[in-house]
């Protein structure tokens, strides 16, 4: 061959590289925001089809004089995080029925939801419909936390209508005060776990983060917190076929803490490397890194020892409990984290609209953090929050606890997280301990 | 860890990537274009293994760590492998009447295919061989070096498979003719050689060896549906570090990145060691050559090489 023949070929292979290389990101993209909306360890990924169910929602009660409050909701049907979208949606209707069990002043409470599709673009044009067709004063959204600032930015901002996002955990967000959200920020996962290392009397770390946005702000938040002294600290690409030179700097960097912020298919080989090449070190791991598929793919006992904070709604509460009954009985399986944190979402914003003056923007506003924020009465239940109320009490005189968590947001729009911490036991993951974040 | 330990990583990763640039230096040089299915082709290779081996189990005894089973799915991967490359090309690439680059396209499609229906059957998450993991060769840690049973597994079968083709392409009769097609397939066609079958002779070794590569890359990490798509860039860079078309410049180009690969840690060691001249030299160095940045290092050796022997190692397509 010529050498022209393989400068064609050059270019083309070069060209075409990028094309597909261009293919693959545009997934991966993708995928970390599944992450950093973060699965966690919740089992029941939403694999049937029953997400579609109403419950009662308004025209039962037709007889009424007034009709519904109507709120909107930006989710994920479709697309790369509908799984998360099918989790809120049943969060979402069960916490429509205890609404509309006792009512808002005798009104129904109704959510119009829309879907995002998963994508920036479609986020927008659903809030877009929503705000400005079906003029709601507050909307719940959305799952992904690139979709939740798209919107807030470009729909929201400068307006009176209330926002508050259901699932999404990026840090970004805590810079808009505006924008509220019902999980708890990546934030309060890297503070607990360098109080976590810092408690285990580890004064040296390593840390090696997945090189994307999500990696890279929970381990400055990480190091910006960390009272020791970080020995290690160096990024890795995702899908790399050996991730051995990693692991061998981990180890000759000396610290006995490693701290894995990543993903679970490159945790897994990190795993099997170290295992294959005789290290030892206690791990720590963000949410991102357990999951079923980390223990079915490392050899028995491999990580066990290993700590890992996840987000949690506080699952030993009563009034938690009471939910997860609920929901059983309702979806025949046990209720995740995020189909908690989008009930809350509901019920807060059901409770908002009961204590304001009347039903806009900002009246809202005035009360949506006041109702489940520190003062007043604590109540674990919308009929006992809404009794308050209707007692003559104002948004000041209510607490209203969640399912999910305290709540009480913060002045940047920041819920009070609930943590567990998680301990790998005998190949299994056992939760060791909550933590207020 | 020493440098003797990096060596070794280096070598066990080379033999994986040794395995599948042969087989898309071979396609190229005698189809006459970049397959871009060939990473696609490992992965056929490593699932079909998986499902063989979780079928026919152990087998009883074991060497080197590895059930009797383990190297029964080998086979079968490797021949699967050959099987679904031979009939894309009669199915697909042969009636197609295009030039190289259409084929190069083609490919493109073909490995979103492959990938596809693996994705269907196995869903998109990742698992592993059913084997017991390796604890590092005890009498070797002394040395720094660790490696497993297996990974002397993978660089043993590799090193059986490398010198079996070459004893095919120098000794026999068919690698005869396909040099000589590899040279000039007109000539070799006039000359009475079919040249017809010995492509497809090509895509049998060539598939057949990447499915080989496929199987290793899933017991040396893991098996993902994208697994041999991940790791086809490398493969390329060594292939046309080697000289493209030449089955020994692509052994000594995957030789030399996988190597390259593994041993950025050690490098960037040695920068921090020396003494180099200007400080801000030394600082620049020191922020560059590190682990995150290992294929890009690599890459640029590639390039550095390139520059000085612009066809690659062994020089003109001498197979």
């Amino acid at each position: 061959m010529d050498l022209v023949d393989r400068r064609t070929l050059l270019k083309l292979t070069g060209g075409a590289g990028v094309g597909a290389l261009a293919g693959c990101l545009s997934t991966t993209d993708d995928g970390e925001d599944g992450s950093d909306g973060s699965d966690g360890s919740d089992g029941s990924d939403g694999s049937d089809g029953e997400n579609g169910t109403d419950g009662d929602d308004g025209s039962d009660d037709g007889g009424d004089s007034t009709d519904a409050y109507e709120i909107g909701m930006v989710d994920s049907q479709t697309g790369s995080l509908s799984a998360f979208g099918e989790r809120n949606q049943r969060g979402v209707n069960l916490a429509l029925q205890r609404v509309n069990e006792i009512g808002i002043d005798g009104r129904d409470l109704e959510i119009i939801v829309e879907d995002s599709e998963s994508e920036n673009q479609g986020g927008i044009a659903a809030a877009q419909k929503l705000v400005n067709q079906d003029g709601v004063p507050f909307l719940i959204g959305a799952v992904g936390s690139g979709v939740s600032l798209a919107i807030y930015e470009s729909v929201v901002e400068g307006t009176d209508v209330v926002q508050l996002s259901q699932n999404s955990t990026g840090l970004n967000l805590t810079d808009f005060p505006g924008l509220l959200r019902m999980s708890p920020s990546g934030r309060s996962q890297s503070l607990a776990l360098s109080n976590l290392i810092t408690d285990d009397g580890y004064d040296e770390v390593a840390i090696t983060y997945v090189n994307n946005d999500y990696g890279q702000s929970l381990t400055d938040a990480f190091v910006d917190a960390y009272d020791g002294e970080v020995v290690y600290n160096s990024p890795h690409d995702q899908e790399q076929q050996s991730y051995s030179g990693v692991i061998s700097e981990m180890n000759s960097s000396g610290a006995d803490a490693w701290l894995f912020i990543t993903y679970q298919a490159e945790f897994a080989t990190m795993v099997n490397e170290v295992y294959s090449s005789g290290y030892e070190a206690q791990f720590y791991g963000a949410d991102s890194v357990s999951g079923d598929n980390v223990l079915e793919n490392t050899p028995e006992g491999s990580i066990d020892g290993m700590k890992i904070v996840v987000p949690s709604a506080p699952i030993e509460e009563e009034n938690y409990q009471s939910f997860a009954s609920d929901f059983e009985e309702e979806y025949g399986r046990q209720p995740t984290s995020w189909a908690a944190y989008a009930y809350d979402c509901a019920i807060n914003a059901a409770l908002a609209i009961q204590a304001a003056d009347e039903f806009t923007g900002a009246a809202l506003q005035e009360t949506v953090r006041r109702v489940s924020g520190p003062e007043g009465e604590e109540a674990t239940s919308f009929e006992a929050a809404s009794q308050i109320l209707a007692d003559g009490g104002g948004p000041d005189d209510v607490d209203y606890q969640g399912v999910s968590g305290p709540i009480d947001f913060d002045e940047n729009g920041d819920p009070v997280g609930f943590l567990q911490v998680l301990e790998v036991q005998d190949h299994a993951y056992e939760g060791i301990d909550f933590i207020e974040g | 860890m020493t440098v003797l330990g990096y060596l070794a990583n280096g070598l066990v990763f080379s033999s994986i990537i040794v395995l599948g640039s042969i087989g898309l230096s071979l396609v190229y040089s005698i189809a006459d274009f970049a397959n871009f299915a060939h990473g696609d082709t490992m992965t056929i290779g490593a699932y079909t293994a998986l499902v063989t081996f979780g079928a026919v189990g152990g087998l009883g005894g074991a060497v080197l760590g590895l059930p009797y089973g383990f190297f029964l799915a080998l086979v079968v991967g490797i021949a699967v492998a050959a099987v679904v490359a031979v009939g894309t090309e009669k199915l697909i690439y042969e009636p197609l009447d295009v030039d190289s680059i259409g084929l190069l396209i083609t490919s493109i499609g073909i490995a979103f295919i492959y990938r596809a229906v693996i994705q269907i059957r196995f869903g998109s998450g990742f698992t592993r061989f059913d084997i017991q993991p390796l604890r590092p060769i005890e009498s070797l840690v002394p040395y720094g070096v660790r490696v497993t049973l297996h990974d002397v597994a993978i660089v043993g079968s590799a090193a059986v498979l490398v010198v079996g083709l070459h004893v095919l392409l120098q000794y026999t009769d068919l690698g005869r003719k396909m040099r000589a097609m590899a040279d000039n397939p007109d000539l070799a066609r006039v000359s009475g050689i079919r040249t017809k079958r010995v492509k497809l002779w090509t895509w049998v070794i060539g598939a057949g060896l990447a499915g080989a590569g496929g199987v290793f890359l899933g017991l040396f990490n893991q098996l993902s549906p994208r697994m041999g798509f991940n790791l086809l860039l490398v493969i390329f860079a060594a292939v046309i570090l080697g000289g493209i078309g030449s089955v020994y410049g692509a052994m000594a180009g995957g030789f030399l990145i996988g190597m390259i690969n593994q041993l950025t840690p050690f490098f960037s060691n040695v920068v921090e060691a020396l003494p180099i001249a200007p400080n801000w030299l030394e600082t620049v160095l020191e922020n560059l050559i590190s682990i995150e940045y290992a294929n890009a290092i690599a890459f640029v050796i590639m390039v550095v090489v390139l520059l000085v022997r612009p066809n690659g190692i062994a020089g003109e397509g001498a197979t």
